[in-house]
C-alpha cells in the first residue's frame, strides 16, 4: 500500500470529527431559518449540461468551469454556483405558475481556479431564492434573511454592503459608451482599481462630465457616503429609478430591523454577469472574501424561456466557518456518550445493551463498546 | 497566529514589499503621522512590527507576495509595485497610487527584431512578467506569441537568442544601451502602488479611508510645491 493513497487533490479537503458536526449545526441552523420564511428545499443535479453556465448565462468564466463529457460527446459542467440550475428548474417545472416561488438549496460547487492560491476548489453553499416576485418587498426580505442568518448562527461583527447595478448602466447609457468600454469600466469598478478607470475614460475619449462622474463611482473615497449624493450625480431615468428603489428598500429593511447591518455602495459591481438589480455581499473578519453574495436577475429565467423577475443570495458555508472560527464564536455540538461493557463479565453487554437503547430513545446520541483493550478480537493472556 | 487579531480590537496590518519600496511608503506614512519606531531598528530580527497606539502591525514581504497576503487577508493593506499588481491579478482593491518607484514595462530586444512586431508571426518572448506580457501580446497586439518564464537578468533572453524579444521593466535604459539592445514598444507606465483587501474595506472603512485620504492629501500637497 502506498502512502501516496492518502493524499487528497490540491483544493480539495476532508472533514469529519468535531469540524463536521459543527458544520452540521450551522447548516441546521440555516436552514431553520430560511424554511422559516417560507422556503422549500430543492436539490439540482451536481452536474449539467455546460450551456446552463455558458458566458450568455453570465456565471463564472468557462476555463473556470470543470468540464467533461459524456458518452454522446456533450460537454458536461460541475456546477459552479446553484442559481442557474435553480432558473432551469423553475422555468421547466413552474413554466405557468405566476404566484412567489421559494426555494432553498444546499449542496457543493465546484471551480477550477489556479493551483497554489490557498483557495478550495469545492465549497459547500446553502442559499435561498425568490422567483416571480420582482417587488422591493422581495429584495427586502433576501437582505434581511441574510442578516438574520449570520445574527442566528452567532456571528457580532458584519456588514451587508448594498449597490444597484442600474445604477452604473443608466450612467454608462446617459455617457454614450459602447458595449465594449462599459465592460472593461465594469472590471476597472468591481475591482476598485481607480487608475485603471481614469487611464479608460480617456483613451476611450469619455466626455465631461460623465469622466467625473463614472470616475466617482470608481472612487471609495471622499464621494457618495449617501444615497441623495448618488442621486444628485445624475440626470437619467435609469440610474434615478435604482436610486429610489434604493430608497424604497432602505425602508422595508428598518421594518425589519435590520437597517443598522447593511450600508451601501453603488460602486459595487458583480463578476456575474446575470444580476439586473439590487445586489449585495456580506463581509466578515477573519475571510479575505464575502461570506453571503446575492442579487436580483430578472432575465435569467428568460434564458430557460421563462420571464420571470428573481432575487437570491448564497452563502458559502465554509467560509462562514472559517470566520466563525476565527473570530472564535462558540458552535453548540455535542460529542456522543459513549457506554462500555466488559465481555469478560457474563451479563454485562445484555445490561449495557439496555441501557444505551434507552437512552437512545431519550434522544441521545450514545455507543456501545466494549472496554478499553478487552475487545473480542483480542486474545487475552 | 492570525487568531491574534480577534483578541480584543482589530489591528490594521501593512504587508510592505522589501527594499526601497518600503522604505519609501514608512517615509510617506510618517508624513502623515503613522511610524512605527521598532522598524527602524536595523538590527532587529523581529518579523511583525507593532505599533500599539495605533493599533498598527507591518511586516515585510517579497513583493511578488504582497498581493496574496492582501488578498487572503492576513494584511488588510499592501504596498507593491504595479508590475506585481497587475502580474499576480489577485482579487484586491487597487486604491492610491504612491507617485514613486516610476517606471516603464516594455518589449525590449535588438532594433532588428522591430518588424517582428508589426507581422502576426508567432515569436518567442522571454519575461519575469508572463501574465503581463501575454496579456500584451493576445489582447492589445493579437499576436500568439511563445513565453518563456526567466527569473532574472532577463536582457541576456534577447542576446543570446533565447528569444526574440523581451518584456521587462525599464528604469533608465542603460543596461539596454549597453547590451545593444532597444525599447521596442512601451507596455504601460508602472508606480507603486496602495492595495487593500475587499473585506477589510469594508469592515474598517473609516480607519482606511482616513489614511487614504491623508495621504492622497500628502501626495497632493507635495505634487505642488
Amino acid at each position: 500500500m502506498s502512502k501516496r493513497l492518502l493524499h487528497t487533490p490540491e483544493g480539495v479537503r476532508d472533514i469529519y470529527g468535531r469540524e463536521y458536526a459543527k458544520k452540521q449545526e450551522v447548516e441546521r441552523v440555516l436552514h431553520d431559518l430560511i424554511a422559516g420564511y417560507g422556503y422549500e428545499g430543492i436539490q439540482p443535479p451536481t452536474f449539467e449540461f455546460f450551456d446552463v453556465f455558458s458566458r450568455e448565462i453570465g456565471t463564472k468564466p468557462s476555463k473556470e468551469l470543470y468540464k467533461f463529457f459524456d458518452k454522446e460527446g456533450n460537454t458536461l459542467a460541475l456546477r459552479p454556483d446553484f442559481t442557474p440550475s435553480i432558473a432551469r428548474c423553475a422555468a421547466k417545472y413552474y413554466m405557468e405558475e405566476r404566484i412567489p416561488l421559494r426555494f432553498t438549496y444546499k449542496g457543493n460547487t465546484f471551480s477550477n481556479t489556479s493551483n497554489l492560491q490557498g483557495k478550495l476548489k469545492e465549497v459547500t453553499q446553502m442559499g435561498a431564492e425568490l422567483m416571480n416576485d420582482g417587488s422591493v418587498e422581495a429584495d427586502g426580505e433576501m437582505i434581511a434573511l441574510v442578516v438574520e442568518a449570520l445574527r442566528a448562527v452567532g456571528l457580532k461583527e458584519f456588514q451587508v454592503s448594498i449597490g444597484q447595478v442600474e445604477y452604473f448602466k443608466g450612467l454608462c447609457q446617459e455617457a454614450g459608451l459602447d458595449e465594449e468600454t462599459e465592460l472593461d469600466l465594469r472590471t476597472c469598478i468591481s475591482g476598485k482599481n481607480f487608475f485603471a478607470a481614469q487611464e479608460l475614460l480617456s483613451e476611450r475619449n469619455v466626455k465631461e462630465p460623465y469622466r467625473g462622474i463614472l470616475l466617482k463611482v470608481a472612487d471609495l473615497f471622499n464621494t457618495m457616503n449617501s444615497l441623495s449624493e448618488a442621486k444628485a450625480l445624475v440626470r437619467n431615468d435609469r440610474s434615478l429609478a435604482a436610486i429610489e428603489r434604493l430608497e424604497k428598500l432602505d425602508k422595508v429593511l428598518k421594518l425589519y430591523g435590520v437597517e443598522d447591518s447593511v450600508s451601501y455602495d453603488l460602486g459595487m459591481l458583480s463578476k456575474y454577469n446575470y444580476y439586473t438589480g439590487v445586489i449585495f455581499r456580506a463581509y466578515t473578519y477573519g475571510v479575505g472574501s464575502a461570506v453571503v453574495t446575492g442579487g436580483r436577475y430578472d432575465t435569467l429565467l428568460g434564458h430557460f424561456g421563462k420571464d420571470a423577475p428573481a432575487v437570491g443570495f448564497a452563502i458559502v458555508i465554509d467560509d462562514l466557518l472559517e470566520a466563525l472560527s476565527r473570530q472564535r464564536v462558540e458552535i453548540k455540538t455535542s460529542a456522543p456518550e459513549t457506554v462500555s461493557y466488559d465481555p469478560q463479565i457474563p451479563g454485562d453487554f445484555e445490561k449495557k445493551l439496555e441501557l444505551v437503547q434507552k437512552m437512545r430513545r431519550e434522544g441521545k446520541n450514545a455507543a456501545l463498546t466494549a472496554s478499553a483493550g478487552k475487545g473480542r478480537d483480542e486474545s487475552h493472556g | 497566529m492570525a487568531d491574534q487579531r480577534f483578541n480584543d480590537e482589530h489591528y490594521l496590518t501593512f504587508a510592505l514589499g522589501k527594499g526601497r519600496l518600503a522604505n519609501k511608503t514608512l517615509e510617506i506614512l510618517e508624513q502623515v503621522g503613522i511610524t512605527c519606531e521598532e522598524m527602524k531598528d536595523k538590527n532587529s530580527r523581529k518579523l511583525i512590527f507593532v505599533n500599539e497606539e495605533l493599533k498598527m502591525k507591518f511586516f515585510l514581504a517579497k513583493g511578488p507576495d504582497v498581493p496574496t497576503y492582501v488578498e487572503l487577508g492576513s494584511a488588510d493593506i499592501g504596498v507593491a509595485g504595479s508590475d506585481t499588481v497587475m502580474e499576480e491579478n489577485r482579487n484586491v482593491y487597487e486604491v492610491l497610487d504612491l507617485g514613486f518607484g516610476k517606471c516603464k514595462m516594455c518589449v525590449c530586444g535588438p532594433a532588428s527584431a522591430r518588424e517582428l512586431l508589426q507581422r502576426h508571426e508567432r515569436i518567442r518572448v522571454a519575461s519575469k512578467y508572463p501574465n503581463i506580457a501575454k496579456d500584451y501580446f493576445y489582447n492589445k497586439k493579437h499576436q500568439t506569441v511563445d513565453l518563456i518564464k526567466l527569473n532574472g537578468s532577463v536582457e541576456l533572453g534577447a542576446l543570446v537568442q533565447l528569444s526574440d524579444v523581451i518584456v521587462d521593466i525599464v528604469e533608465t535604459g542603460s543596461t539596454l544601451r549597453e547590451n545593444g539592445l532597444v525599447v521596442l514598444e512601451e507596455v504601460c507606465p508602472l508606480s507603486a502602488r496602495m492595495i487593500v483587501n475587499p473585506v477589510s474595506m469594508q469592515m474598517e472603512k473609516e480607519r482606511i479611508r482616513d489614511l487614504v485620504l491623508k495621504i492622497r492629501n500628502y501626495l497632493a500637497e507635495k505634487g505642488e510645491a
